[in-house]
């Protein structure tokens, strides 16, 4: 402030700074506040100026005169010479909890997990029907009576895709070879790139109609485990679904069980044909 | 509410008091040390050192200035509050699973462990309450519990009786001027250990807790069960609250399962119920690991739990547990 002349020093000039700031200045107010203005230098050398305004309230309070003496007993054990005050190592204050007392309290918190529960069941399994995959219960499904539930629909159409397949209709009993049995062949094509891993877990589901949607494809597929991909193959001029698709599991047996499952299983008018996809060449 | 987590212990705790004035408070744990607190904000005082073994059990002075613990290593011992000097110890055969002074501070009891050819048994002496007065060694009284041993014990108003709680389920009635037996009375599940025994203010009641779930208010005089609280999880502790009519109960998995639940199947929680309607009003959750202890500020406006996680938590009420009343209750009041 007043001893600049004996200053020569140049490097002590930047303290020189941070005093010849205003000094720090209180003025009473009338309604019984005080502001409180103070400057100082943020990091990035600009000035700053803090008004804040406060008020102080007296608060009293009795202390029962042996509680107010033991508060100022010195420590000892292993707090000795320690000082006064809460120690961060012994001492810490846990996140707040609020702790509201209710009447029937039980009830309450049952029926709340009882919600949760349905909620969370909800939000994990939509309806389905059995019989044609649409959002209502299987009992409601206006074709329970002309058509049979997935499960045997499937072992039914299995019956029909024999003779189907021995027919020679689509690729049946044609160069597929069962993802085991893979790479028989030579050693150099089990290290096949990036597809190999797909291949083992992707099935090529054909005979989709062409109405059909990968949405409709996902949910229908994602009942056997998690889909990581859903191809369906599209016309590019009408967009309309050319009518195949591929659908990749993370896990293979999960596209194993689909496989078996949705082999023959009735969508939109048409019954799926789902294999294994052949190895891309 | 935020609580206070106090972290002096390395081993599971076995016992948390309050004093008198409910400034302070002392805890014990399996670690062999005795810590004292500040309760307002969970500064440590100081600890005690010297006992030998896994601490059970601690009671302060109504005066504050002597404290009394309890352990496996056979001692029960004599501490100055003030400085954590060891002012007496006095040794058994088995080791001390509780210890309490009497209201007015002349007695101290110690609940004795059965063990080895050794029959529980339940001692008392009598105390000089002056600090550096030397403690007598005689026994003035003691009660061998030849039937079942005894695992909490206590004085009832004016050290009139000792009541003692049995590992078999039953609450036993002794004189304490004579030790003679005057009731037992079956109040928990037969061959279900009361693990607690907590006093009313006046200590004309107490709450016990057992293993069997429940923890039941019984009367002084006549051993009569007032009042039943059934939880879901085998009961450590339970305490009764002054100012509003609840209890606090604290539980949870039994110590040796804690490692195969997760902290929210193991109900680590500590109960609040109402005291008169015995219907669950409220829980507090934050241990790790099952409650072994609840004590409650004698005035009523906080609580402290010790767990076998090794923490204790100090709570200091907030509005809302002060607010709560029944419609029943709020009617009266307003009348």
């Amino acid at each position: 402030m007043a001893t600049f002349q004996g200053r020569t020093d140049w490097a002590e000039e930047e303290d020189e700074d941070s005093v010849q700031l205003p000094q720090q200045t209180i003025t009473k107010n009338k309604d019984g506040t005080e502001t409180i203005t103070t400057w100082s230098i943020r990091d990035d050398g600009k000035k700053v100026k803090t008004t804040r305004r406060i008020k102080k309230t007296v608060v009293k309070q009795v202390v029962n005169p042996r509680v107010a003496e033991r508060k100022h007993w010195s420590k000892f054990g292993l707090e000795k010479a320690k000082p006064a005050g809460p120690q961060t190592d012994t001492t810490s204050i846990a996140e707040n909890i609020s702790f509201r007392p209710m009447a029937n309290w039980k009830a309450s918190a049952e029926d709340k997990s009882e919600t949760d529960k349905k909620k969370n069941n909800l939000k994990d399994a939509k309806i389905k029907c059995r019989i044609c995959s649409g959002d209502h219960w299987t009992t409601k499904c206006p074709f329970k009576d002309t058509m049979a539930p997935e499960g045997e629909a499937a072992t039914s159409a299995e019956m029909n895709d024999e003779p189907e397949a021995a027919g020679g209709l689509g690729a049946g009993g044609s160069s597929y070879v069962p993802p085991h049995l893979r790479g028989r062949g030579g050693a150099g094509e089990k290290m096949g790139g990036k597809y190999e891993r797909d291949d083992l877990a992707t099935l090529r589901v054909t005979n989709v109609s062409e109405f059909a949607e990968e949405q409709d494809l996902r949910d229908m597929f994602s009942r056997f485990g998690h889909v990581t991909r859903v191809f369906l193959a599209k016309d590019r001029e009408t967009g309309r679904a050319k009518g195949f698709a591929f659908v990749s599991y993370a896990d293979r047996t999960d596209a194993a069980k689909a496989c078996e499952k949705m082999d023959g299983y009735g969508f939109g008018h048409l019954i799926l044909r789902v294999e294994f996809a052949k190895k891309s060449t | 509410m935020r609580p206070i987590l106090l972290q002096g212990h390395e081993r599971a705790l076995t016992q948390v008091k309050y004093n008198a004035d409910g400034d302070l408070i002392f805890s014990v744990s399996k670690d062999h040390v005795v810590c004292a607190w500040y309760s307002h904000n969970g500064e440590r005082l100081g600890t005690y050192h010297g006992h030998q073994g896994a601490l059970w059990t601690v009671d302060v002075h109504p005066s504050s200035a002597l404290l009394a613990t309890g352990g496996a290593d056979n001692t029960m011992r004599l501490w100055e509050v003030k400085t954590g000097r060891l002012l007496h110890t006095w040794e058994f055969a088995t080791s001390i699973k509780r210890v309490e002074f009497s209201p007015d501070g002349r007695q101290l009891l110690g609940v004795t462990e059965k063990r080895s050819g050794h029959l529980s048994t339940i001692v008392v002496y009598e105390i000089d309450p002056d600090v550096d007065a030397e403690q007598t060694d005689e026994q003035s009284l003691r009660i061998v519990c030849d039937e079942s041993k005894a695992t909490v014990a206590g004085f009832s108003y004016g050290a009139k009786y000792i009541i003692a709680g049995h590992e078999d389920g039953t609450v036993s009635q002794y004189d304490a001027k004579t030790g003679e037996l005057l009731l037992n009375i079956t109040v928990h599940e037969p061959d279900m250990q009361i693990t607690d025994l907590q006093w009313s203010a006046d200590r004309t009641y107490f709450i016990t807790a057992s293993k069997d779930k429940t923890a039941k208010l019984v009367t002084t005089n006549d051993l009569e069960i007032l009042k039943s609280y059934t939880t879901d999880t085998p009961l450590n502790s339970a305490a009764i609250t002054p100012v509003k009519d609840y209890v606090i109960l604290g539980g949870g998995q039994a110590a040796m399962d804690v490692t195969t639940t997760s902290a929210r199947q193991g109900k680590f929680e500590a109960r609040f119920y109402h005291k008169i309607f015995m219907e669950e009003i409220g829980r507090v959750r934050g241990h790790f690991g099952p409650l072994n202890y609840v004590a409650i500020h004698p005035k009523g406006t906080g609580y402290c739990s010790g767990g076998e996680d090794g923490y204790v938590r100090v709570h200091h009420f907030d509005k809302p547990y002060f607010d709560f009343m029944y419609e029943v209750e709020r009617e009266q009041a307003n009348l």
